[in-house]
């Protein structure tokens, strides 16, 4: 039976709890907002297939609960996983400081590869900022992560963000291919398989929001 | 004084061969009307001289240590139900002094001689049994408020013999009185015990089941068949084994359904491969939920200076029906443990008056923390703000909390906050602002929701601890459950990598709140507040849920993801009468089978009679299973 996509993405938010991790997937889900989300307990996913660059990718995004506490459930989730969106709450001075913990938990728990990304979220609420764009991006640069600031309530970043992470995936997925399959032989079965096409450069939308 | 003297000076000293507990009295030819509606035991005991009654015996009689309620309720049922499988017969014990209210309790006692009994029937969806010594009166009616007079009928049939009337299919008709006793049981696993005293009949259709279950049970079919057909039983009414063989068969009939429809789905070539079925449960009795707690039962159950007197009973109730809407509030702080049973009105009011003095003083401490405070002491801080981000998405759809500015957040948020001081070690942990919500919006108090919030979380604290081992203990403990009841299920989600049941994660740590409506997880919770009938009960709402998906995640061969993804997409979808009704068959499952593991019986809080099984380690929760038979050291058939 043919598949209707051409690749298949987990993806995986993290962060402090009430940082907007579920807002951010509602947004780009179901392309709405609700002001009285309820919390996250224990784990839930959302899909949405995406067309990038003439492939159909679909992205299974997993959202965890936040607190600490539940985070020997929690990262049992992240094996497998293959872009990981750490998110704070530019709002938010201790999760933005607690992004450093975040990073250390993939590292104990995720593939060494799995490519990650930072999001300051909630940058409508200005008056309320405590932890400007300039220290976001320096903490991306440390860690050579992108980094974009995002707003779930006013659709701002977030398409963005995902596309950048699945173009990254798809990215170093290709590559990897074509390194151990130099001759382009299209490869039948797996979901992350059949990529030979020519990689296209990414496109204007990274300069408008993005550091790197 | 010594209990135990007392007992051997005893004048008809007897033994229990079987117990069945939450029996009410509901007629008694001869009996003062006071006796009435009490609630009880109903046995089936040998006397002395090894000639057997069936005794009733009020609640009052039977010394409870007060501190050990639920326990004790827990093991007077188990005894009944399995240990009279197990250990065969138990002596009557009484524990503590037999004062002269004994004696006075004792005059109580009602006992119908087998000898003389004529005939029984049992009505209303096994929850009522009549008795008759004469033909043409019912002189006794018993009320089973478990619903489960069809296991006391199994038990008293391995006593008499009976014969069905071919009228009535709920009227037994005693044949003679049945001296060997040990004749059929309720499962074939029960007669592997008592094969010397099985007729041959039986022994060789249940030999034959063990060996060839399929042609078996087709086999049986076809002489089931004959019965109906073509009238097996003589005008007299009496009737042989083939009686017994019927009744036998009719209640494998629903395991061998279950079986069959599992061959089609998978795979029909191997017969052998796919009889799953778990060979040690009998099937699950049909136990239809009753009416909730009246105001008028309520205070029927109260001394005249407000003491609640039939703690046990009222608990019964509440098991079986929840609470009516009207005394609900009021009843919860009872099952919460804020109100003690036994204080009379004018101690409550001392009592109320009391808390409410200690909740402000705690309130006061976290109010009066000053800013410059606050901003040295990160620990509170960060308290603080989960309560602020959670109170401000609790139940938000519910008009109770809905809108701007809402001042019942503020209530909510008082209150957690206050419990964080209350008790800081624990502090805020996501979930509890789901379990504080509805109890605010029942009570309507701040007070009064903080001191049942605090009974609830006294429950429930390991689900919310640092390291999280109370969770995890529990998905372990549902995950035997499941194996148990449903193996072909648990096998299912073994390979599917979700032998950890973290799917259930959600279900367990705030009891289901997310799965259900307002409405509907107050009766749920106020059920599980009772502690019926057997300690952690929750777990069994969760096998039952899971257990009625199983076609489901079968079937369509549900994978890790396609697993949680169905799990979380049932909530607000769930029948919560049902999913009880369900949960307790499958208790009652459980207790009646006679090879329950010690692990499961710890598990549910009934004694262990040693019978292990391989324990299931975390690790081995995630390796794929593939071996059938022996899997957990059940052996199969």
């Amino acid at each position: 039976m043919a598949k209707t996509y051409d690749y298949l993405f987990k993806l995986l938010l993290i962060g402090d709890s009430g940082v907007g991790k579920t807002s951010i997937l509602f947004r780009f889900s179901e392309d709405a907002f609700n002001i009285s989300f309820i919390s996250t307990i224990g784990i839930d996913f959302k899909i949405r297939t995406i067309d990038l660059d003439g492939k159909k990718v679909k992205l299974q995004i997993w959202d965890t609960a936040g607190q600490e506490r539940f985070r020997t459930i929690t990262t049992a989730y992240y094996r497998g996983s293959m872009g990981i969106m750490l998110v704070y709450d530019v709002t938010n001075e201790k999760s933005f400081e607690n992004i450093k913990n975040w990073i250390r938990n993939i590292e104990e728990n995720a593939s060494a590869d799995v490519e990650k990304m930072i999001l300051g979220n909630k940058c409508d609420l200005e008056a309320k900022r405590q932890v400007s764009k300039e220290r976001g991006e320096q903490l991306a640069v440390e860690y050579q992560i992108k980094f974009i600031e995002t707003s779930a309530k006013d659709s701002l970043n977030v398409e963005s963000a995902f596309y950048t992470l699945a173009r990254d995936i798809k990215a170093k997925m290709e590559k990897k291919q074509e390194a151990s399959n130099p001759a382009g032989a299209r490869s039948g079965g797996g979901h992350q398989l059949r990529a030979n096409e020519q990689q296209r450069k990414p496109t204007s939308w990274l300069s408008r929001c993005s550091l790197l | 004084m010594s209990g135990s003297s007392s007992v051997e000076d005893l004048p008809d000293q007897c033994k229990d061969l079987f117990t069945q507990d939450g029996v009410l009295l509901k007629a008694c030819l001869g009996r003062p009307i006071t006796d009435l509606n009490s609630i009880g035991m109903l046995c089936i005991v040998e006397n002395h001289d090894n000639s057997k009654s069936i005794e009733w015996r009020p609640n009052d009689l039977i010394t409870i240590d007060s501190d050990t309620q639920d326990q004790e309720w827990a093991v007077v049922n188990t005894i009944g139900i399995s240990m009279s499988y197990a250990k065969g017969r138990r002596q009557r014990t009484f524990s503590g002094n037999i004062t002269a209210d004994y004696a006075t309790a004792r005059a109580r006692i009602i006992r119908i001689p087998l000898e003389e009994l004529k005939t029984f029937r049992v009505t209303r969806n096994n929850q009522q049994m009549q008795f008759s010594t004469k033909p043409g009166v019912w002189q006794t009616t018993f009320y089973f408020q478990h619903g489960n007079a069809e296991i006391f009928v199994a038990s008293l049939k391995n006593h008499v013999k009976t014969a069905k009337t071919r009228h009535d299919r709920n009227t037994y008709v005693v044949v003679e009185p049945n001296t060997e006793s040990q004749v059929l049981n309720k499962s074939f696993a029960e007669l592997d015990i008592f094969t010397e005293n099985t007729t041959d009949v039986v022994w060789n259709l249940v030999s034959n089941f063990k060996q060839r279950p399929y042609e078996t049970t087709m086999e049986a079919f076809s002489k089931l068949t004959d019965i109906v057909y073509y009238g097996n039983e003589g005008a007299s009414g009496k009737r042989d084994v083939s009686e017994e063989v019927a009744d036998l068969l009719t209640k494998s009939m629903n395991e061998i359904d279950e079986a069959t429809t599992v061959t089609t789905l998978t795979r029909q070539s191997d017969e052998y491969e796919v009889v799953t079925v778990n060979p040690m449960l009998p099937p699950r009795p049909v136990i239809p939920r009753g009416t909730p707690l009246s105001t008028e039962k309520w205070e029927g159950l109260q001394d005249t200076e407000g003491r609640v007197t039939e703690v046990d009973g009222v608990r019964q109730l509440i098991f079986r029906g929840g609470i009516a809407r009207s005394i609900r509030h009021l009843v919860w702080k009872y099952l919460l443990d804020y109100y003690p049973w036994h204080m009379t009105h004018a101690q409550l009011k001392t009592l109320h008056k009391k808390r409410t003095e200690e909740y402000f003083t705690m309130k006061l401490q976290w109010r009066s923390m000053t800013e410059a405070q606050e901003s040295r002491f990160a620990e509170y801080r960060e308290r603080k703000n989960l309560v602020e981000k959670d109170v401000n998405r609790t139940d938000r759809t519910h008009p109770y909390y809905a809108g701007e500015n809402n001042p019942n957040l503020l209530v909510l948020q008082d209150i957690l906050m206050t419990y964080v001081m209350y008790n800081f070690d624990l502090g805020y942990v996501q979930g509890m602002s789901d379990i504080l919500a509805p109890l605010l919006l029942l009570m309507g108090n701040e007070v009064d929701s903080f001191w049942c919030f605090v009974g609830f979380m006294d429950k429930i604290a390991s689900n919310f601890e640092m390291d999280q081992a109370g969770m995890k203990h529990q998905l372990l403990q549902l995950q035997q459950l499941l194996m148990f009841v449903s193996p072909e299920l648990a096998n299912h989600l073994v390979q599917k990598d979700s032998g950890n049941m973290f799917f259930s994660f959600r279900w367990l740590l705030v009891w289901f709140k997310r799965e259900f409506s307002h409405r509907d997880i107050m009766r749920l919770w106020e059920v599980l507040w009772t502690g019926l009938p057997c300690a952690n009960f929750h777990l069994l709402i969760g096998v039952a849920i899971l257990d009625a998906e199983k076609d489901v995640f079968i079937s369509k061969d549900y994978g890790f993801t396609e697993i949680l993804k169905h799990v979380n997409d049932l909530s607000m979808c769930l029948d919560v009468d049902k999913i009880l009704s369900n949960a307790e068959g499958i208790y009652h499952q459980l207790v009646s089978s006679p090879n329950l593991p010690d692990q499961i019986r710890v598990t549910l809080g009934l004694p262990t009679i040693n019978i292990s099984t391989s324990t299931h380690s975390e690790a081995d929760n995630n390796k794929p299973s593939t071996s059938r038979g022996t899997e957990n050291g059940y052996p199969r058939i």
